[in-house]
């Protein structure tokens, strides 16, 4: 299924499409032979099965349900493992690529984020037959009427409302919560074993890795953080002249002007 | 796209009759939606004049009418805008005639506005420290240098909010008068689903898999209520009848909602454990740079203003804050409108930059 919800160039036509694709689906549903003709009562009860089929299946295949769905989705689930690390940038390199014995961890790792994914297919199921259940008593006895777009897009407004109404009571369900977290933790620990994959064959070409890079990066904020902190000092401190070093301080520039000062008072250039 | 009206079964049930006019309205909405594709955002002038990183802080540029009244303007102290990491701030000056800024400007309020910019790999390591005092700081410092003041104004949105009533409770001096939109204080009201999914997130995992893209977070929030916010507001633009224009505003929003920077792995860990996990802000416990965030502090006055319909930012979650602040002059007002109609909607562009304003001008 194209997602355009998941897109870096975001495209408000491809949206649209896929939702009046989805509306134009659920006006068939409506058109069934047990919705009844124009005047008499339908049976809205013979419905359940399709909305929620229908319901069931969007909510498998939308990426749009959320990041660490799409993060979880397993091989053989639909997405393909190639989508699983899209939430969190590609994956630098396949299971198959690290060593025997590594590679055994992202095998785990991708199993584990399967038993995931068919955990959470039930309550996908759970939604779609509630939502279903829902929009059928509340349609009770109501008559089919003379069909006409606005009264297609009532039957669809509350269709909208059975279906959130649905998924807020059972996605607040603690236990679903901590399915959630699980499937975020389980894509964010194959991540991380993946690229330290990419670190061992990134050290064996004698390139820097990218923790040598981090790791760097944390000592010149160190070293930034104590620049601050002598200059901090240094302005803080009246200045006094020192017996033993102002003959031969003398032309250097003076202590009561930190390099600071003069840097926060000049507009410094914009990045481009 | 697969051809609607082509359909023969559903053509011949019962629904069919309307079909025709169904897909007439598909197909010119569709049509307008791609004239629309190209819409232009941001509407008013500004300059950037400090930056730092990623971070641009822009000084907006007075409107022709309230530059007439430049003595006043120049007197006034300035308001910094800070908006969340998660979002771009151009949704406050989106257009002209739903432009927080703009009406600020037309106050003749001297704005500025932080741009936090796109963090990459170099940035994954920043941390909630780095933004507060080193970015949100710099700005503060830089614009209280060149303006010649000793205290300006803070205007924070969202998590922005959140950010500056860290910085606030900090550097109290610098601070005069704060104003919060849609900002979190209690990160664990019984509504708060956001809050809720990532409560067992393994925080040191996000650390070390590094940037979240702006796109998953898009997916979050989304998954917070996917039917209204993926299928329902494209399928109600076939029942109004809106005009190009409407549809032009619709595609700015749309445009703002999905372009979301990535955020660096390590503040993203951090504000999720401290704020979402651990509710520190609130508790009292949280910590910026070895120095507690007390907002007990905080005793300027405050203006806080919340969606009564926020699904990302629950009410009482922002109303909280007036139990923790120690300023006796809080204003706090909740909107009714959504998380995005603080910004977005009518109501919000028409009632905010009046409420702002007027409470800045009791507060000189």
């Amino acid at each position: 299924m194209q997602n355009p919800f998941m897109s870096a160039a975001f495209k408000p036509d491809l949206a649209f499409t896929g939702a009046a694709e989805r509306f134009f689906e659920l006006l068939k549903s409506f058109s069934l032979p047990g919705a009844g003709a124009a005047g008499a009562a339908p049976d809205w009860s013979a419905l359940a099965g399709s909305l929620a089929g229908q319901f069931e299946q969007w909510l498998k295949s939308s990426q749009s349900a959320g990041p660490w769905f799409t993060a979880a989705s397993a091989p053989g689930s639909g997405a393909g493992f190639g989508a699983a690390a899209a939430s969190f940038g590609p994956l630098p390199l396949g299971a198959g690529a690290a060593p025997q014995q590594d590679a055994q961890r992202s095998w785990d790792l991708v199993a584990r984020l399967a038993q995931l994914q068919a955990q959470l297919a039930s309550y996908w199921s759970e939604i779609a037959h509630d939502a279903a259940q829902r929009f059928v008593t509340r349609m009770g006895a109501a008559t089919g009427g003379a069909p006409t777009l606005d009264g297609a897009l009532k039957l669809y407004e509350l269709w909208v409302n059975c279906a959130e109404e649905s998924y807020a009571a059972t996605v607040r369900k603690e236990e679903f919560c901590r399915l959630q977290a699980q499937l975020a933790n389980a894509s964010a620990a194959l991540l991380v074993e993946q690229r330290r994959h990419a670190e061992t064959l990134v050290r064996a070409f004698g390139l820097p890795s990218r923790n040598e890079v981090d790791a760097l990066y944390a000592q010149l904020k160190e070293l930034r953080t104590q620049l601050a902190e002598l200059t901090e000092a240094r302005r803080a401190r009246p200045p006094q002249p020192d017996r033993a070093t102002a003959g031969r301080g003398a032309g250097k520039r003076p202590a009561s002007a930190p390099a600071r000062d003069r840097r926060s008072r000049r507009a410094r250039k914009p990045r481009a | 796209m697969r051809p609607f009206a082509a359909d023969a079964s559903f053509l011949a049930g019962a629904a069919g009759a309307f079909v025709p006019e169904l897909t007439l309205r598909v197909a010119d909405t569709l049509a307008r939606l791609r004239q629309a594709r190209d819409v232009t955002v941001g509407c008013s002038a500004k300059r950037a004049v400090w930056s730092f990183g990623k971070t641009t802080l822009y000084e907006y540029l007075p409107l022709r009418e309230a530059a007439r009244d430049a003595p006043q303007r120049s007197a006034a102290r300035p308001l910094l805008i800070c908006f969340a990491l998660v979002n771009r701030p151009y949704v406050l000056d989106l257009q002209p005639d739903r432009s927080l800024v703009r009406r600020l400007l037309a106050a003749g309020l001297s704005v500025y506005l932080i741009d936090w910019g796109d963090p990459d790999d170099a940035d994954r390591c920043l941390d909630l420290e780095d933004y507060v005092e080193r970015h949100l700081g710099g700005c503060v410092r830089h614009i209280l240098v060149s303006r010649g003041t000793s205290s300006l104004d803070l205007l924070g949105v969202c998590q922005g909010g959140v950010l500056s009533l860290c910085y606030t409770a900090l550097h109290r001096r610098e601070v005069a008068n704060l104003v919060t939109l849609t900002t979190p204080v209690d990160f664990h009201t019984p509504d708060n689903l956001l809050s809720k999914w990532v409560r067992e997130l393994d925080t040191e995992l996000l650390r070390q898999s590094g940037n979240v893209p702006g796109e998953a977070l898009n997916g979050l929030f989304l998954a917070l209520m996917p039917f209204r916010l993926t299928q329902q507001k494209y399928v109600r633009l076939l029942a109004g009848n809106s005009d190009q224009r409407a549809l032009e505003d619709f595609v700015r929003m749309e445009r703002w909602i999905f372009d979301s920077p990535p955020q660096a792995a390590v503040a993203l860990a951090e504000f999720v454990r401290w704020f979402y996990q651990e509710n520190r802000l609130i508790r009292g416990t949280l910590r910026i740079g070895g120095k507690r965030v007390d907002l007990a502090a905080i005793v300027q006055p405050v203006l806080n203003l919340y969606a009564l319909g926020d699904h990302i930012v629950p009410p009482g979650a922002s109303a909280a804050m007036e139990r923790c602040l120690g300023s006796r002059d809080y204003t706090g007002c909740g909107i009714d409108t959504g998380h995005i109609g603080m910004y977005a909607s009518r109501k919000g562009a028409d009632e905010i930059p009046s409420r702002i304003i007027s409470w800045l001008r009791e507060r000189p």
